[in-house]
């Protein structure tokens, strides 16, 4: 009986030692960098962005995200384990602003110092929150539609969802910016598009159907988000009014992308997530060394449109190579 | 050898040493912290209450796969309670009343509909999923400070003395509980008499529908108490919180020696078996493994302890 014990307990040290065997040894600072999940390309490049730190700073940076892409409690026991084992530092991209307070204040009383990343987190607990400023970004989308139309003529925005933190910055910095301009007419802001394609692409029907846009009732139209911005596209490409609107869409995946090629989507307001990894980790490493750092950091959004899809440093953003710091 | 047959939780026991060691040496210092443990006994206090349930049920030949969704059914009224103002004890009860419902639906259904039990609760875990969401608003809810987030949060300064946070010894003692039940109790015998053969149980005057009854009813309430302790560490009602949270469960009771034919099972070992199962998830924290990794040695171990166990018991028949 022993004997199979044995056996058992030997299969589990051979497959240990295995999965161990690009482990780094030394003493250098380890820092868990914990994000939202880890099979989103978003995550990915905020990945990339934490290891090019890393190797600049001489840290070793151990990527643990919750097992099930989303997971709360899966994310609260990561914290705490990392808290436990005594790690130099935590940044973390928090699923929910209240449920992440607890064990963040559990990892300042064990003198652990944590850095919050991508979206806010309750409570003062943490040393900074490094993200896009989404105010800004709206206001920077806001600033784009407006010189797009010439400063002038009716605007729709399409909503995401009530309850979401950062895409109502973005919608706020948006009205704030074309509010600004005298001979620009808000028609609808008061329309969510909901949480899936699906659902924006019926809302943005009836939002283009309610509003007469085929007959010169909206001029432009703003979506703050990934899913909003595509089911606007559908739409728009439905009623054959592609390309005749003026449209500013929020993130960038290969679609949208594709939809500013054919000249379908004017501008996209594009996030940096490698600069979000990368900062993050930076500040942290600053923390350690014991110097000051700001409360908050803002990791900056940028317009791409048909004139600089191409250009290098554009293409640095939408589609980083991550290869060289994942090594995949 | 014969330690072993007496004591079936000897196995997982051992699992759980074995696994803790290899961590201990691949980590060196940090893994065997005292903090370490505290916190890995806190994090299988939701997966162990809610398998002293399930020991139960697997004991009866039987399958809950709603506890996932009942858990979060019950962190969802915990909260909505607190938000109203109710004490934290009030709310606590009412968390646990709205889990024992839940199981005694599933009992109802199971008993008197006479569908399979893994048909049946297929259906409660979407319909309580469903149920949470409704009552949430299909948001997280976010609850006032009460008290019950000390339930498995580390221990106060001052309050060392206690070893572990409140609700590992909850667990414990509920184990304790569902252990001696099935050892003194004519009802825990009888429900080892249904699972080892149900017909010849009935033939001699056992209450079959009864026992079920009670059992997913106690399988429920169970569950309703993890969803306490689940909430206690979220500190927010979510409608959307442990997905395959049942599978879990389930193999913690499998890996502790349970058989899904009935009749085999028991608390201790599921205890162990979830214990494992934190071990393994911490250890890879630790190491830094991805979680693709993880994942596939997790299903591995699950397999193979079972494998093992089959094995053991092939050995033992023979002889």
């Amino acid at each position: 009986m022993f004997g199979r014990t044995l056996r058992f307990a030997l299969v589990l040290v051979a497959t240990l030692l295995l999965l161990s065997c690009n482990r780094k040894e030394g003493g250098a600072k380890k820092i868990a960098v914990i994000p939202k999940g880890t099979t989103h390309e978003f995550w990915k490049a905020v990945h990339a962005g934490a290891v090019k730190a890393s190797r600049e700073i001489g840290v070793e940076v151990v990527w643990k995200g919750p097992l099930a892409e989303d997971d709360l409690k899966g994310q609260i026991d990561v914290v705490q384990s990392f808290v436990a084992q005594g790690v130099s530092g935590i940044v973390l991209a928090p699923l929910n602003d209240k449920a992440l307070e607890k064990p963040v204040e559990g990892a300042a009383k064990a003198n652990i110092p944590v850095v919050i990343f991508d979206s806010d987190l309750a409570g003062n607990a943490h040393k900074s929150f490094v993200a896009t400023d989404n105010l800004a970004a709206g206001r920077l989308a806001g600033e784009k539609l407006a010189a797009l139309l010439g400063q002038k003529g009716k605007i729709a925005v399409l909503r995401y969802q009530e309850g979401s933190a950062s895409t109502q910055k973005r919608e706020e910095g948006f009205l704030e910016a074309v509010r600004k301009m005298p001979d620009i007419k808000v028609v609808s802001d008061n329309q969510y598009g909901g949480a899936t394609t699906e659902s924006a692409f019926e809302k943005s029907e009836s939002l283009l159907a309610a509003q007469n846009a085929g007959s010169g009732g909206v001029d432009g139209v703003f979506c703050p988000n990934e899913s909003t911005t595509f089911g606007m596209l559908l739409a728009l490409r439905k009623a054959g009014l592609a390309g005749k609107i003026k449209f500013v869409g929020f993130d960038a995946s290969e679609k949208l992308v594709g939809a500013l090629r054919d000249g379908h989507v004017d501008a996209l307001i594009v996030q940096d997530p490698f600069k979000i990894g990368y900062e993050a980790v930076r500040t942290m490493a600053e923390v350690l060394a014991g110097k000051p750092v700001q409360p908050r950091i803002d990791t900056g959004a940028v317009v791409v449109d048909k004139a600089n899809l191409d250009k290098p440093e554009t293409k640095a953003i939408v589609a980083p190579d991550l290869a060289p710091w994942l090594g995949k | 050898m014969k330690y072993l047959r007496k004591y079936p939780f000897l196995g997982p026991l051992v699992a759980v040493v074995v696994v803790y060691v290899i961590f201990a040496i691949l980590a060196p210092g940090s893994f065997t912290r005292a903090e370490n443990l505290t916190t890995m006994a806190g994090q299988t206090v939701v997966v162990g209450i809610a398998a002293s349930g399930m020991t139960l049920v697997i004991l009866l030949g039987g399958i809950d796969l709603s506890v996932g969704s009942n858990v979060a059914l019950s962190t969802v009224v915990c909260a909505l309670c607190l938000k109203e103002g109710a004490p934290a004890i009030l709310a606590a009860a009412a968390a646990m009343a709205s889990g024992l419902a839940a199981g005694l639906l599933n009992g109802a259904l199971v008993t008197t509909l006479r569908i399979t039990p893994f048909i049946v609760t297929l259906g409660t875990m979407r319909a309580l999923r469903g149920l949470a969401k409704g009552l949430a608003d299909e948001q997280k809810i976010d609850a006032p400070s009460s008290g019950i987030e000390a339930l498995v949060a580390p221990l106060p300064p001052g309050y060392g003395w206690a070893l572990f946070p409140p609700g590992v010894w909850i667990m414990l003692a509920t184990s304790a509980l569902v252990a001696a039940m099935l050892v003194y109790t004519k009802g825990g015998r009888h429900i080892m008499a249904i699972g080892s053969n149900e017909a010849t149980a009935r033939l001699c005057g056992v209450r079959v529908e009864r026992v079920k009854w009670l059992v997913y009813g106690l399988a429920g309430l169970f569950a309703g108490l993890a969803g306490v302790m689940e909430f206690s560490t979220l500190t927010v009602g979510d409608p959307t919180d442990s997905m395959g949270l049942e599978l879990e469960v389930i193999a913690a009771v499998v890996i502790g020696g349970g058989s899904l034919a009935g009749g085999e099972g028991s608390v201790a070992g599921a205890l162990f078996g979830a214990l494992l199962m934190t071990v393994i998830r911490t250890g890879s924290t630790y190491l830094g493994i991805e979680n693709w990794v993880q994942d596939i040695v997790t299903g591995g171990i699950v397999v193979t302890a079972v494998a093992l166990d089959r094995a053991r018991r092939a050995s033992e028949t023979r002889r």
